[in-house]
């Protein structure tokens, strides 16, 4: 397995190359550049000009493509013009942002799909059963901008449980517990949010694979061996049922670590999905360009993840 | 409980003269009442809305009448009216037949490429998947959002037909790769190896025999593709690459949401279209499941 | 397991009832008493709206009125309206991002002070003194202050702003034509020079400026004036090309304003505290909070008495606080107009300049240019969509520039019949009978109009426009078939896209009222292509040496506003109020522009905002 591993990482060199030479073409090919959006009455178009050309933007695109390459390659990705800062510092504190929202998102997204899947599809078509179902299908159907506000004034604003905006209180000292403790209170409600509208696909898989496990010869012959029920479900229906949630585990980990332009916006929360539409209203190639190649190889880290977990979920399938 | 029903219709189930697929699915329709009274629905709404939707004049429908300004429902419009004073229910139908028609197109394309390409690298493995892997990973990678905005600028009229399309390019990656770590798992099991040995062609066996034992959640993958589906262009609307402002859709109801004074003060403009699309989740949901069942001789009902 | 499950429809429970709460209140539907004869075609116009001069005050009070017991100290809680962070760079000379302008402004380095027309006066902490003949303005510091670190405000901290953005490693706008009227700074700026020749320290308190010509625009802060210090005893040590990243900007910027920051978080919230060596004395409140928050929920945060003021706020918001019993809405108008443009030339990038062409332009007929005007039923647009926050321009100049806008000017209204009319006259026929207008020669005549993509609102209204234009037999459709977004706007309207005829833009003035940027035959932001000898004539007049005579200026900018209006390539659409909520525990604030407001002044009359 390892040498397969090391291959993927291998052939993730050429992707990411051809990822990058694409991703830049079509950043040009979009109208506009950084500095139109500072047209005002009292800005001088000549000095606008002066600052495309000292950025290099009349330079035939390969040009440019390949001193940002070589850049790159020495760790500077630029710099972002909308925000006017090095690109690694603007990315990093959101990527961190992100990272954290997402961790709790996936921790609190399985612990209420699994059970909820499992339930589902072993009490299949009871009364339980399909008040789950249909509530997956109700959140399916919300859309994160109507969910979001609605616990964001309800819960926020209303009761006041949760902090109504920001990833930190400004009066906690950075280093200190209560820093700490505000950063996770921040992060409480959006991860929740995200959570409960990322429920469905995992209780339908879930339930699906169970009620088809049940009726297989494997099942019947640990049933028939006098096993009980519910160790039949914990130790064998459970694990096989898992593949498909598996194929996918590596995809979810990486798309939300792309964020989440909706939940960030309403949570004035400064997290990734934000930044990468931002960037390209703004035109901000360098942030663009390294964006996507920071989720490029996210995503494929994330597809080998996938295969991995599902090799391990299930003996029969080898990564080779 | 329940498993004990299960068990019990197994017993049932005779192996006699085995009926024809479409005879088994018409059985396990009549046996299962809410999935019956799901497809009546879903055939009533379907055609009511397409006969409906040629009844109205779109100009006129999409025509600003400033006194109606967020009319709530009442005798004039029934569902109440927009900022622009333009008929919800109007703006419903019209919204639903155009989304239909887009999820329907994207669903039925994506989910024709993604099987295929999913049942075939999950059969063979090997070389065949890790290439097709690799394209896939790399569609993943691209973001849609900016290839959407190059091709507005590039080709600026653009309609539902081209949105389709271009929603297709990214979305058959998902279901294609679901299907895949299925059929991989599937491709390994004895029966599989059976055939083989005994020399049956490989299109036979990927599909007569490997995809209806992979029914289950293929049906589960296309109902969600479905339902999502229809509020396809929200997101996009919502960053300013939707459809052009002449077409109304499900997504652009749902997205009068976004304005806080809307959400809390005229749920006539978005509610309707959210309701109306949980409703066709549920209706597909029941109806995919009976046919699910009707695809694995284990689980049928009758 | 149950009891999760229950919990959840509980939740899903509450979201219902919280909704239908939401719903009991009052529906929003316009009464029909304002609305009813206008929507009709043909009965709107009769109605002289545009004689009486709408004035800020009557609409929205500026100031907030409180009579209530002040209590000690108390920390103001602002927010600030914004779906993304704030950039965070809090220097006069480098910051971009007008949320950083929001923040800033409770800890100004501002050394002038400003009457009603933004024009300078002597009455800050600095005062100025113009010699026309000579061409030099002299700054003096007009007693002994301090910055918040303690240090003494010197000629050197007036001079560094200068020595900042004229350095070549400067990257920013503002080294522009303005800025190299400097005798000097173009030498310095290409490196030919250590220091700016024509800016000379005369003593620690005075600098005199050298320019290359002298105009009115120096008292709106124009000609390359700087308006603002720097303290020098930290930045100077500091290279150029550091200085965006440096802390000095970033973490710990010392000003001279009546608070000084204390804490940032950054692009997120702002923690200001009270600046003992502020120059007009002690703050009443022990500081300010400014956090970020965003617009979907702004109204709700102040309803629920989160914060005691909102800046930014956005206008489309208004419904959901106009009713609010705990907070009070400021309101004044905006330094802007929106406008609809005519194409009748080109831009010749080789030689800067202008080619107007109004014969070959498809719109080149004035008649069907002020017909189109009167076709727009933008009174009924600004009452209905935009809640009255908004109001049918009548000149190029907003109103708030008292001195310089002409309210006798007549302008549009909406006029269907008129619009008519002139059409029939210049001879625009329905010659094939499909409800369309043919041009004078019976040829079709489609007319191609880009509008901007905004918001819902947005879209809508430029619905209703073309609606408008259809109803007078105007064939107007969208360029590229849909609203364009913001980049491509600009990119195809500046390269006089061919499929473009007329479009619709804004202008954000600035406090610097001269036309000429905008209208001359050189600016490239001359996106109407139109320029004549006369137009020319009284743009230069505007800003000539003999302008520096208050009236002769005035004169000048009402001669071109009639101008522009008989002209008509560019007819004036909308003029707009901003709005900034406040809760009622605050005293004396003042939203308005000509005020002798100061942030020290502001109380509180409770140690929490009312709910």
């Amino acid at each position: 397995m390892w040498k397969t591993v090391v291959r993927r990482f291998l052939v993730m060199i050429p992707q990411l190359f051809v990822l990058s030479l694409l991703i830049f073409i079509m950043a040009k090919f979009m109208p506009g550049d950084p500095f139109t959006g500072l047209i005002t009455p009292e800005t001088d178009p000549a000095r606008i000009e002066e600052l495309r050309q000292k950025a290099g933007f009349y330079d035939p695109w390969y040009i440019q493509y390949i001193n940002w390459m070589g850049n790159a390659f020495q760790g500077d990705f630029g710099r972002s013009y909308t925000f006017n800062q090095p690109v690694a510092n603007l990315i990093g504190t959101r990527a961190l942002n992100t990272f954290w929202l997402s961790l709790l998102s996936v921790v609190l997204l399985y612990l209420l799909a699994i059970p909820l899947g499992v339930l589902a599809g072993r009490y299949q078509d009871t009364l339980l059963d399909k008040s789950i179902v249909f509530y997956s299908f109700i959140v399916y159907a919300i859309p994160t901008f109507v969910l979001g506000l609605i616990s964001l004034f309800f819960f926020g604003y209303e009761l006041g449980w949760f902090p109504t905006s920001g990833t930190v209180d400004i009066n906690a000292e950075a280093g200190t517990f209560g820093y700490v403790w505000s950063k996770f209170y921040h992060l409480l409600l959006p991860a929740m949010v995200f959570a409960v509208l990322g429920t469905t696909g995992v209780i339908q898989y879930l339930r699906t694979e169970i009620i088809d496990s049940k009726t297989m010869d494997y099942v019947r012959t640990a049933r028939a061996k006098g096993i009980p029920n519910n160790k039949v479900y914990s130790r064998h229906i459970f694990r096989n049922s898992l593949l498909p949630i598996a194929a996918f585990l590596g995809f979810t980990i990486t798309n939300l670590l792309g964020g989440s332009i909706f939940i960030e916006t309403i949570f004035g929360y400064q997290g990734m999905g934000q930044l990468f539409v931002q960037a390209i209203n703004g035109r901000d190639y360098s942030v663009i360009t390294t964006l996507v190649m920071l989720f490029g190889f996210l995503t494929l880290l994330g597809s080998l993840l996938s295969d991995i977990i599902m090799s391990i979920v299930d003996p029969r399938i080898r990564i080779d | 409980m329940a498993e004990k029903q299960t068990v019990d219709v197994e017993k049932k189930t005779p192996a006699a003269s085995p009926p024809t697929g479409i005879q088994v699915i018409a059985r396990e329709f009549a046996k299962d009442k809410l999935a019956m009274t799901s497809l009546l629905f879903l055939i009533v709404l379907i055609t009511v809305i397409y006969v409906w939707s040629f009844l109205i004049d779109q100009e006129q429908l999409m025509r600003i009448s400033l006194r109606d300004q967020m009319a709530a429902p009442g005798e004039k419009y029934w569902l109440g009216a927009d900022k622009g004073g333009r008929d919800i229910l109007g703006q419903l139908i019209i919204g639903a037949r155009n989304s239909i028609t887009i999820a329907i197109s994207v669903t039925l394309i994506t989910g024709i490429i993604g099987i295929a390409i999913g049942l075939i690298t999950g059969y063979f493995g090997g070389w065949i998947d890790n290439i097709f892997m690799r394209i896939i990973d790399f569609f993943i990678t691209i973001p849609s959002l900016m290839i959407i905005i190059v091709f507005i600028s590039i080709v600026p009229k653009y309609t539902v037909v081209t949105f389709v399309l271009i929603m297709s390019v990214f979305l058959w990656v998902g279901t294609a790769r679901l299907v895949r770590s299925k059929a991989l798992s599937e491709s390994r099991r004895d029966y599989i190896n059976a055939s083989k040995t005994m020399g049956t062609s490989d299109g036979v066996i990927i599909f007569k025999e490997m995809m209806p034992n992979l029914s289950s959640i293929l049906i589960v993958e296309m109902t969600l593709n479905f339902a999502g589906n229809v509020g396809l262009e929200t997101g996009l609307s919502y960053l300013g690459f939707g459809l052009p402002p002449s077409t109304p859709s499900l997504g652009t109801l749902v997205a009068y949401a976004n304005d806080p004074f809307i959400l809390e003060n005229a749920w006539w403009n978005w509610l309707p279209a959210s309701l109306l699309i949980l409703l066709l989740m549920l209706a597909i949901n029941y109806v995919g499941q009976a046919i699910r069942r009707s695809a694995d001789a284990r689980q049928r009902l009758g | 397991m149950n009891k999760k499950l229950l919990a959840l429809l509980a939740l899903l429970m509450a979201f219902m009832l919280f909704l239908a709460a939401c719903n009991n209140e009052e529906s929003a539907t316009p009464d029909d008493g304002e609305n009813g004869s206008e929507t009709e075609p043909g009965t709107g116009g009769e109605e002289g709206e545009e004689g009486e001069e709408p004035a800020s005050e009557e609409l929205f009070p500026t100031v907030l009125e409180n009579e209530g017991d002040a209590i000690e100290g108390g920390t103001l809680q602002a927010a600030l309206v914004n779906d993304s962070p704030f950039q965070g760079i809090f220097s006069y000379v480098l910051y971009e991002d007008a949320y950083d302008a929001e923040i800033m402004a409770f800890a100004s380095n501002i050394i002038f002070d400003t009457d009603g027309d933004f024009l300078l006066t002597n009455d800050g902490i600095a005062s100025l003194e113009v010699d026309g003949e000579a061409k030099t303005a002299t700054i003096t510091i007009n007693g002994d202050y301090k910055w918040s670190d303690g240090e003494p405000l010197k000629a050197e901290d007036i001079i560094q702003p200068y020595l900042i953005i004229g350095h070549p490693d400067y990257s920013g706008v503002r080294y522009d034509a303005d800025f190299q009227n400097i005798v000097g700074a173009v030498e310095y700026h290409d490196g030919k020079a250590d220091t700016i020749s024509g800016i000379e320290k005369v003593d620690d308190k005075t600098v005199k400026i050298t320019f290359n010509k002298v105009s009115p625009a120096i008292y709106s802060g124009g000609d390359g004036l700087w308006t603002s210090a720097e303290p020098s005893h930290i930045l100077k040590d500091i290279p150029v090309a550091e200085l965006l990243e440096s802390d000095a900007v970033r973490v710990n910027p010392v000003t001279l304003g009546a608070f000084k920051f204390d804490k940032i978080v950054p692009g997120e919230s702002v923690s200001l505290v009270r600046n003992e060596n502020y120059w007009k004395g002690q703050a009443k409140l022990d500081g300010v909070v400014i956090e970020t928050v965003p617009s979907a929920s702004a109204a709700k945060a102040m309803e629920t008495g989160e914060y005691d003021i909102a800046l930014s706020f956005p206008t489309s918001a208004y419904e959901n606080v106009k009713d609010l019993e705990n907070v009070t809405l400021l309101g004044r108008q905006e330094l802007y107009y929106s406008y609809l443009g005519f194409k009748l030339g080109k831009y010749n990038y080789d030689t800067s300049l202008v080619e107007t062409d109004v014969e070959g332009s498809k719109m080149g007929d004035a008649e069907l240019r002020k017909a189109m005007g009167y076709a727009l039923d933008i009174e009924q647009v600004s009452e209905v969509f935009y809640f009255g926050l908004r109001e049918r321009a009548n000149s190029l100049i907003p109103p708030v520039f008292a001195s310089f806008h002409d309210p006798s000017l007549e302008g549009y209204s909406y006029d269907p019949d008129m619009a008519n009319q002139i059409l029939d006259d210049a001879g625009y026929e329905d010659t094939d009978g499909d409800g369309l207008r043919e041009d004078p020669n019976g040829e079709k005549l489609q007319i191609m109009l880009a509008a901007m993509a905004g918001d819902e609102t947005q879209e809508q209204v430029i619905n209703y426009y073309l609606q408008n234009w259809k109803e007078v037999g105007l064939d107007v459709q969208l360029a590229t078939g849909r609203l364009i977004e913001f980049n491509t706007f600009y990119d195809k309207v500046q390269a006089d896209d061919p499929e473009i005829d007329i479009f619709m833009g804004a202008w954000g003035t600035g406090t610097n009222p001269s036309p000429s940027g905008l209208y001359s035959k050189t600016a490239v932001y001359n996106f109407s292509r139109y320029s004549s000898d006369e137009l020319e004539g009284l743009l230069q007049a505007i800003d000539s040496e003999e302008a520096l005579d208050a009236e002769f200026r005035a004169k000048k900018f009402r001669e071109w506003q009639e101008y522009m209006a008989e002209v008509s390539a560019v007819i004036p659409m909308q003029f707009r109020y901003e709005l900034m909520p406040v809760n009622d525990r605050v005293k004396n604030w003042d939203y308005g522009y000509d005020t002798e407001f100061d942030y020290i002044d502001v109380e509180l009359t409770a140690d929490a905002p009312v709910k």
